[in-house]
């Protein structure tokens, strides 16, 4: 594997100091050449490894860095978990590598998505690669975004040398299209195909993955993805008791509009149409067990550990954002909406906590009013999803994180930024 | 060919140097040119194509030791055994993952490459580690640092006590087992032989040491140099060497060489077995201290000391008999059993690696294993018969003597 060559890493030192005597010329009275003088330090300790090395090899670790964290960047171009975080397949728009349309047929919208199942590898930290069985060659599988009362038809073709299904996590009616091996056409063989039809119901944001066995295989080889099921406004004015945990006789006028409007925010055409200074992430929760032994080497939101890191830090307060590496970027003004999947295998649970901020969780997201208010730290065991709204407007600008608040799930990849701006 | 000339049975005469007409080198040459045309074809035509089932082998990874030069910083030694090149991608620290660098900067090692790798890891004394490498396919590599504390590395000041240790440990012991010699002048030829078979129990005694210690650094010598073979090779070739030596002296006496038949050569033999012995020894407590394994506290060196002193006799007592040696062999049968410990602790504190330490026990183990033939030959006597109940009585406690003393010095 390549590592930095000269060039890329001039540039690199380059973009860090510059960057640095930036950071440090709005921060604190510091000269320009005493931080320069700082990093050439810095620079020829690690050329000379002297930076605390007594063998004198020069094994040179990056010493402006501070030791947590995956080393290097990614180099695998395939997949950006940057761009996953805000990609919907609407059967209107959506991916490239997802062929969709959508049209109306007996009175009811149609969703129609293309699913072939692909072995391939993916880069899940920085120089590893993990053989994956996956929806559409990527981990998580394509998020679809559909309103409740639809049709969502998914042409599936099984081009993997294992065989597979789809089962959806969603109010299904027919057993047939339930997506297990002991119903309807069971487990695909490689080269077969099947069109799994599904009634988008309930609203909220749900799962699906293959239920082909063994199961835990299955789903931690990375076939699984997130179905968002947009609230219909105006469903939701004729039976908003059916939105809210309260007896129908609570339900007032004021309730039902405010029900209405939570609904159009909701609903991916209303917020294409409309401003509403919002924006929504779709983070799918991951782990990935590279060495066999039942437990995870890796875990990520969106597959790759540390994607949503900072590229670099000093571990003095110091940072730069990689070319791979870099923390989510957020506007202060727009409303933040997490779609949150747990697809962990091998841990019971998973968690998400963010750091100065308190956030209104909405379990599975099946209501239109938070099952948790003001919280900053929520579990999901597997399978489990959510939605969760962050409002930083209050917030000064600089870097927030979020993490899973198992330690040990952090520091092996599930530890992200807001960096807000 | 005009070289050939038909006889009358039907044979042919060939003239002396050449077969088939050919000069000799050629002949010698011809297996080995063919050889090569062969692995030329095979490389090519690769006929085995058809048994290959796409099955990559396994990568194959030794952690051979660990160093920690300060309190922020782990050293991983690490060899790559396997067929394949292998790629670090990822170090975790304790199930996290954590910043590295690799010695020469490319984190791919080719096949039998060994390199170091860095970890600015701010470890705590006592608290164990565990250091894993993730490599780019995902297999991992663990290491478990059990109660780490700061190897002292090499300074001038830790050279100087090695070697102050070394002479304490080696030197010292032997030259005041050496000032035996007087004493066993004024023994019985029974008795000195019953001295001389002691001395060999004790070599004996330390053969089984070595080999036990040996055995116990095989598991960590890196895969790719067979160290359960490297160790037999050790020991087959330091026997065949001393006893080529040996042989030599044997053939020099024989034809009426006064020096070589005296006991001087034996006496040499076993200072320089000893000395290969104690280098090992040395190599131990080296890189024992190197890796912060180990207080060379006072308790140790009386035993280490009580421990060698009974080298000394070993060595003089092939010379009791006859004339007394110059006084300059007795100086140098110290330096050469004695002294490897210093040179052994240095090399053990600066460079240790399981598999020279396999290697100079191998040794160790081979030399003193002719020695102890060679010294079980000397105490046969008049009778032809090594295998007196004095000898034996003598032979037992020699390995009582070891094994009790040997209580004191675990390294």
């Amino acid at each position: 594997m390549p590592s930095l060559d000269y060039t890329r890493a001039a540039d690199y030192t380059e973009a860090l100091e510059a960057r640095l005597v930036d950071h440090l010329d709005t921060a604190f009275p510091v000269s320009r050449r005493s931080v320069l003088g700082g990093l050439g330090l810095a620079g020829s300790a690690a050329l000379t490894g002297l930076g605390g090395s007594a063998m004198g090899q020069g094994a040179g670790s990056d010493d402006d860095d501070s030791g947590f964290g995956a080393r290097g960047e990614y180099e695998n171009t395939r997949f950006d978990p940057h761009e996953f975080l805000t990609q919907f397949n609407t059967g209107r728009d959506g991916q490239d590598n997802v062929p969709q349309r959508v049209f109306e047929e007996n009175g009811q919208t149609v969703r129609e998505f293309e699913f072939t199942a692909v072995d391939t590898a993916v880069e899940i930290a920085p120089g590893v690669e993990f053989s994956a069985w996956t929806y559409n060659g990527q981990v998580p599988g394509p998020t679809l975004r559909v309103t409740e009362g639809d049709l969502v038809r998914i042409r599936f073709t099984n081009g993997s040398s294992n065989p597979h299904t789809i089962h959806p996590h969603l109010r299904n009616l027919r057993p047939e299209m339930d997506g297990i091996p002991q119903n309807g056409p069971g487990e695909l063989d490689t080269g077969e195909s099947f069109t799994y039809e599904w009634q988008a119901n309930p609203m909220g944001v749900h799962l699906y993955h293959c239920h082909s066995s063994p199961l835990k295989e299955h789903v931690h080889r990375g076939l699984y993805g997130a179905i968002i099921v947009d609230p219909d406004p105006e469903r939701v004015r004729e039976h908003p008791e059916e939105y809210v945990p309260y007896h129908p006789s609570q339900i007032t006028d004021a309730l039902r509009e405010d029900l209405v409007e939570t609904a159009k925010r909701r609903n991916y055409e209303f917020i294409q149409r409309n401003d509403y200074d919002l924006n929504e992430l779709v983070m799918v929760m991951n782990g990935f067990d590279t060495n066999f032994d039942v437990d995870n080497e890796v875990y990520a939101v969106n597959t790759r550990a540390f994607a949503y890191g900072v590229g670099r830090t000093d571990g003095n307060g110091n940072w730069q954002a990689g070319e791979t590496k870099r923390p989510i970027q957020i506007d202060r003004n727009d409303r933040q909406r997490i779609y949150l999947v747990n697809a962990t295998e091998f841990d019971p649970i998973n968690s998400l906590h963010t750091h100065s901020q308190f956030y209104d969780y909405y379990d599975h997201g099946t209501t239109l009013t938070p099952t948790h208010q003001t919280i900053d730290t929520v579990m999901q065991c597997q399978a489990q999803r959510g939605i969760l709204e962050l409002d930083y407007s209050n917030h000064e600008p600089g870097l927030y994180m979020f993490h899973a608040h198992q330690s040990e799930f952090a520091e092996l990849g599930w530890m992200s930024f807001f960096e807000v701006v | 060919m005009s070289d050939e000339r038909s006889e009358p049975n039907g044979g042919v005469t060939v003239e002396e140097g050449q077969t088939f007409g050919l000069p000799r080198w050629v002949l010698a040459l011809l297996p080995v040119v063919l050889l090569a045309i062969v692995l030329g074809l095979f490389l090519v035509g690769n006929p085995f194509a058809a048994l290959g089932t796409g099955g990559e082998p396994l990568p194959d990874v030794t952690i051979s030791y660990t160093t920690l030069p300060d309190q922020g910083t782990i050293l991983v030694h690490v060899t790559n055994n396997g067929p394949n090149a292998v790629t670090v991608s990822q170090v975790l620290v304790n199930d996290a993952y954590w910043n590295f660098g690799v010695s020469g900067g490319d984190r791919t090692l080719a096949p039998l490459e060994s390199a170091t790798i860095e970890i600015p890891y701010r470890w705590n004394p006592g608290w164990d580690l565990d250091v894993t490498l993730v490599l780019s396919d995902g297999p991992t590599v663990s290491h478990t640092i059990v109660a780490p504390s700061t190897s002292p590395g090499v300074t001038g000041t830790i050279l100087g006590t090695l070697a102050v240790v070394g002479l304490f440990v080696g030197i010292i012991p032997v030259a005041l087992g050496i000032l035996w010699f007087p004493y066993l002048r004024s023994l019985s030829e029974h008795w000195l032989h019953a001295v001389i078979v002691f001395a060999a129990g004790v070599l004996a005694f330390l053969a089984f040491d070595a080999t036990f210690d040996a055995i116990e650094l095989l598991e960590r010598v890196p895969g790719a140099f067979e160290g359960s073979l490297l160790f037999v090779l050790g020991v087959v070739g330091a026997f065949f060497a001393v006893q080529a030596i040996s042989s030599w002296r044997e053939q020099k006496a024989a034809a009426g060489s006064e020096r070589a038949s005296s006991g001087l050569w034996v006496a040499y033999l076993v200072a320089i077995s000893i000395g290969l012995h104690n280098l090992a020894e040395g190599l131990a407590i080296g890189s024992a201290f190197a890796l912060g394994r180990v207080a060379l506290g006072t308790f140790l060196v009386i035993g280490f000391m009580i421990h060698n002193v009974t080298e000394g006799p070993a060595i003089v007592g092939p010379v009791a008999r006859g004339e007394r040696p110059a006084l300059k062999h007795f100086v140098a049968f110290g330096v050469l059993a004695g002294g490897p410990v210093i040179p052994g602790a240095w090399i053990g504190s600066y460079a240790f690696s399981p598999t020279l330490g396999t290697f100079f026990l191998a040794i160790g183990v081979g030399a003193i294993l002719q020695v102890v033939w060679e010294l079980t030959k000397m105490a046969q006597g008049d009778t032809g018969r090594a295998a007196t109940p004095l000898n034996l009585g003598a032979f037992l406690v020699g390995f009582v003597f070891m094994y009790v003393t040997g209580l004191f010095v675990t390294v």
